[in-house]
């Protein structure tokens, strides 16, 4: 399996408790008010609901001290949006996970049968429609209709594999965002194809939330159908989905004989190469919401496997040395050129940008299960943007603009939220 | 021992349901205490219930509920170290995070008032917008401006420009273990915060003298600091990628040196003249494994280690970082530096000359932002041993008795090999005074070497007591009773009279006492 307890114990014990992890890189903080990076811990409080109070709960859970069907350690566990922020923060000093004993402490509860109710639906409807959201399979590909576009589901193959994910599937509101993505990669030249109602959930939301068994079967279909499908390239639209394609899928060992792209970097690319014109004028401030599975989360993972040895004394050192991520080498700049590119745009930064961007508060299964939370957070997200004068927030990630967008009409703002695909269809 | 139910429902009432917990995985969670600890990572006495307060008002409510019923409250507000916790059985602990706001910064008189969970980067970053700076103590900017002004010790290698956290320290707002608010120094004659001595009560003495009284007087729930003139930009905009940000743009007037002397004894005598000679922003005796395992990490280091470079370098160095306002006295300070190295035979490292070098060291001179990278992260197990504030040459032998004795641990396997000579920080307050904690790694998940730790610790506090070279900062996890008991005889008594001060302020002793002192 791939998220055991017992690999992290090293991490977990060696948590120096000195609540860096709360805080996003001391020396990136701008401000007092957006001093904090943990939506979790801002929400609730107790250092339980820390990165390293979570380092804490896996490492006493791990020895025995914590009854895994305690309602209140559940509730726990399942309030955070594993954004990988205090993760980031805790790499800035030291090379210990914090995030990857999260989601084995997840994965540790669900093995023991323990999990919030909730979670029970969201599974059942993976198992039997292939998507967390409830709705029906046979439905997947109705937002393609009437598009010209290859449905693989009926036979064929394609050079570029165009995967939209669950949300922009399903969400009637975001559904446009596919439609429009196929447009652009049309228009573009490019030899596009869907799989239609044979498109299934990248597995992201059964990962995160600790179902392994649920994840792999996912993971491996999907790149058994990619590789069959003869794809160069593998396109997402969904940041959950490209980082858990990028980050763990490839330690399943499987060959992955494609590319995985976001479309915020293929629509980059098809810019850079003149092949996508934006010539319509937009002027309108803008700020962008970094997605945590499309920044920090999607940074290549290397679980560490090996022997740790003392020299000097006490020194102790890792053999062979581990490869450290922190989160930096997620997809930062593809996005942020895409918007620079639309003619009579202003672009203005947030305070807590690239990897130590504050959370939206959809993700870990949040944003269907604890609605309240992902809500607080995206409203904290908003306030951000109104304080840099920004008119719209654009992101590239299904669940932080359906969570943001209702977090917005929740406020009665008037804030924008716009899917960069969205943008550049505008700005066309 | 649980906490009974109306007594909880009281507490609950105060805070509301969602700030009060007696959960045990939140409870554990607080559990986890590595720094202090005499074993593991684990706490071995349990608090019966979290409470979360925001207000004075409702501390008030909670002191007195605690009163009522004799039940012990502890107070913290970052939570780094054992210290923070309740070390005695049916106490509650009271997380002050909630208590988060700079209520005001006042340019012209140049304070800060803060709540206790301010922690020192959140002050630093909103005081530069005002062209003011605060100080920040040698753990790092991720801890309580509050906790170090009033509580705990407070001292940093910016002190030698901004002053010592206890100097620092003016308008408190305290409320007493009884439940009692008590408002200090120029507050408490309704006059504001900006002095601490009056008019109205001067009672920094008791409050925390020396080094505090580690949470076991009631809790202070306001203080204003002082703030200091700031030469740099508004905001210190970042370059590079983690581990390593750096300051986009240099800042004028700023240079940050590594000196190497032939002797400790030529050390403190520059230490001297330049604190005589009131200039240089920071100061910071550091050793070669310090600053080794600021520039590497893991095999990189040992390699740097082995290759004796930094030892040869960097024996007797400190790192000197002269902030100057103007063209001029950028000047002048250099000149004074350069002269006062002279006349002591100190050397400029190349180590720190080259751009790559500033870089780093102006982030983290300003930011005091990397500490756990030189303490934790190494071995797991970190403490610090000595420590006393008293004068330069006095800190001198600290290091020397330091390195003997540590050595002799260091040579039976228990401690990380660090040359001995592990020792930070030196002269603060303009050269008035000085202080220098002897740093020790050792894996706490080793039995060994935790225990060689422990002894290393108990040894270096007889060191302190045989020597006479004042009182450590820890004495192992026993902060309060333990140490002021093993050195109260040796310095005038001290402790009957914090005993006094105990039973005077806290007469059903519900301030949690261990890391203080029990009443008369």
């Amino acid at each position: 399996m791939l998220l055991e307890l017992k690999d992290y114990l090293g991490d977990m014990k060696r948590c120096a408790r000195c609540s860096i992890c709360k805080w996003p890189p001391l020396a990136q903080m701008k401000s007092w008010r957006f001093s904090q990076n943990c939506p979790s811990v801002s929400r609730y409080n107790f250092h339980a609901y820390s990165g390293g109070g979570r380092m804490a709960l896996g490492l006493a859970l791990a020895e025995g001290k914590l009854d895994e069907t305690d309602e209140e350690l559940i509730n726990i566990v399942y309030r955070c949006t594993a954004c990988g922020a205090c993760d980031s923060s805790c790499k800035y000093n030291s090379e210990l996970e914090v995030l990857w004993p999260i989601y084995a402490t997840r994965a540790r509860l669900v093995g023991a049968g323990c999990f919030r109710e909730e979670h029970g639906p969201i599974i059942e409807s993976l198992r039997r429609e292939d998507n967390p959201l409830s709705k029906p399979k046979a439905e997947r590909g109705l937002w393609a209709q009437g598009l010209d576009v290859k449905d693989l589901s009926r036979g064929g193959q394609a050079d570029v594999i165009y995967h939209a994910g669950c949300l922009y599937s399903f969400d009637p509101e975001l559904s446009a965002v596919a439609r429009d993505t196929v447009t652009l990669l049309r228009q573009a030249g490019v030899e596009v194809g869907i799989r239609g109602q044979q498109e299934s959930c990248c597995g992201s939301m059964a990962f995160q939330l600790g179902f392994q068994g649920e994840f792999i079967k996912f993971a491996e279909s999907n790149i058994d159908d990619w590789n069959a499908l003869g794809a160069r390239k593998v396109v997402t639209s969904c940041a959950c989905g490209f980082g858990i394609m990028k980050a763990v899928y490839p330690l399943l060992g499987k060959k992955m004989k494609f590319q995985i792209l976001h479309i915020s970097q293929y629509l980059d690319e098809l810019i850079r190469e003149g092949r996508l014109q934006l010539s319509k004028k937009i002027p309108l401030r803008v700020t962008y919401h970094d997605p945590c599975n499309l920044g920090r989360n999607s940074e290549e993972y290397v679980p560490w496997k090996g022997i740790e040895k003392k020299v000097l004394g006490q020194l102790i050192i890792r053999e062979p040395e581990k490869t450290v991520r922190r989160g930096w080498e997620g997809v930062y700049d593809p996005p942020r050129d895409v918007i620079r590119a639309v003619p009579g745009i202003k672009f203005v930064e947030m305070e807590r940008i690239r990897e130590y961007a504050w959370c939206c508060g959809a993700g870990g299964g949040v944003k269907t299960t604890i609605d309240d939370f992902a809500l607080w957070t995206a409203s904290e997200r908003i306030a951000e943007a109104q304080s840099v004068g920004a008119e719209a927030i654009v992101t590239a990630c299904s669940w932080c603009e359906r969570n943001l967008k209702d977090a917005v009409s929740a406020q009665g703002n008037r804030m924008q939220v716009l899917d960069i695909v969205e943008l550049v269809k505008q700005a066309r | 021992m649980a906490l009974e139910k109306d007594i909880y429902q009281q507490l609950e009432a105060v805070v509301g349901p969602e700030n009060i917990s007696g959960n045990q995985a939140v409870l554990w969670s607080y559990m986890y205490q590595p720094f202090g600890n005499t074993k593991g990572v684990w706490a071995e006495i349990m608090p019966e219930a979290v409470l979360l307060p925001q207000s004075t008002e409702e501390i008030v409510a909670i002191a007195k509920i605690c009163n009522r019923h004799h039940i012990v409250f502890k107070a913290m507000s970052t939570g780094w170290g054992i210290h923070n916790l309740p070390g005695v059985k049916g106490a509650i602990l009271l997380d002050l995070r909630r208590m988060n706001r700079i209520l005001e910064i006042d340019e012209k008189n140049m304070f800060a008032v803060v709540e206790p969970h301010v922690i020192c980067m959140q002050l630093q970053v909103e005081a530069l917008r005002k062209g003011l700076n605060c100080h920040i103590i040698g753990a790092g900017s991720n801890t309580s401006v509050l906790a170090s002004a009033t509580s705990v010790v407070g001292y940093g290698p910016d002190g030698l420009s901004m002053g010592f956290s206890g100097r620092n320290l003016l308008g408190v707002e305290w409320v007493l273990p009884t439940g009692e608010v008590l408002k200090l120094g120029s507050l408490g004659s309704g006059a504001g915060w900006f002095s601490g001595d009056g008019p109205g009560p001067s009672l920094r003495g008791i409050l925390r003298g020396w080094e505090g009284a580690w949470g076991g007087l009631g809790v202070i729930t306001k203080c204003a600091v002082k703030l200091f003139h700031w030469n740099g930009p508004p905001k210190l905009e970042m370059k590079n990628v983690p581990p390593n940000y750096v300051l986009k743009e240099p800042l004028k007037y700023f240079r940050a040196s590594l000196f190497n002397f032939p002797s400790l004894e030529s050390l403190a005598e520059a230490a001297y003249k330049l604190g005589e000679s009131e200039v240089g922003y920071f100061i910071s005796r550091l050793s070669p494994a310090f600053v080794g395992l600021q520039m590497a990490g893991g095999q990189n280091y040992v390699n740097l280690w082995e290759s004796g470079m930094p030892q040869q370098m960097l024996k007797y160095a400190f790192l000197f970082v002269i902030f100057a306002n103007s063209e001029g006295e950028f000047a002048f300070q250099k000149k004074v530096l350069e002269q006062i190295l002279e006349e002591t035979g100190g050397q400029a490292s190349p180590l720190a000359e080259t751009e790559e070098m500033q870089e780093l060291t102006a982030t983290s001179v300003i930011k005091v932002d990397a500490v756990t990278r030189s303490c934790f992260r190494s071995a797991g197990g970190f403490n610090t041993s000595f420590g006393s504030m008293d004068t330069i040459d006095l800190a001198m032998n600290q290091i020397k008795a330091g390195t003997e004795l540590k050595n002799r641990y260091i040579q039976k396997g228990v401690l990380m090999e660090d040359g001995g000579d592990n020792s930070a920080t030196l002269v603060f307050d303009q050269g008035h005074l000085a202080y220098t904690e002897v740093l020790l790694m050792y894996d706490n998940h080793d039995d060994e070497s935790t225990g060689g730790a422990m002894a290393y610790l108990a040894d270096s506090n007889k060191a302190c007591l045989n020597q006479a070279l004042g009182l450590p900062i820890f004495q192992l996890s026993q902060v309060g009773t333990g140490k002021h008991g093993a050195f109260s005889p040796a310095c005038g008594d001290y402790d009957k009279w914090q005993k006094k001060i105990k039973k005077a302020f806290d007469p059903n002793n519900t301030g949690d006492p261990t890391a203080y002192t029990e009443p008369e």
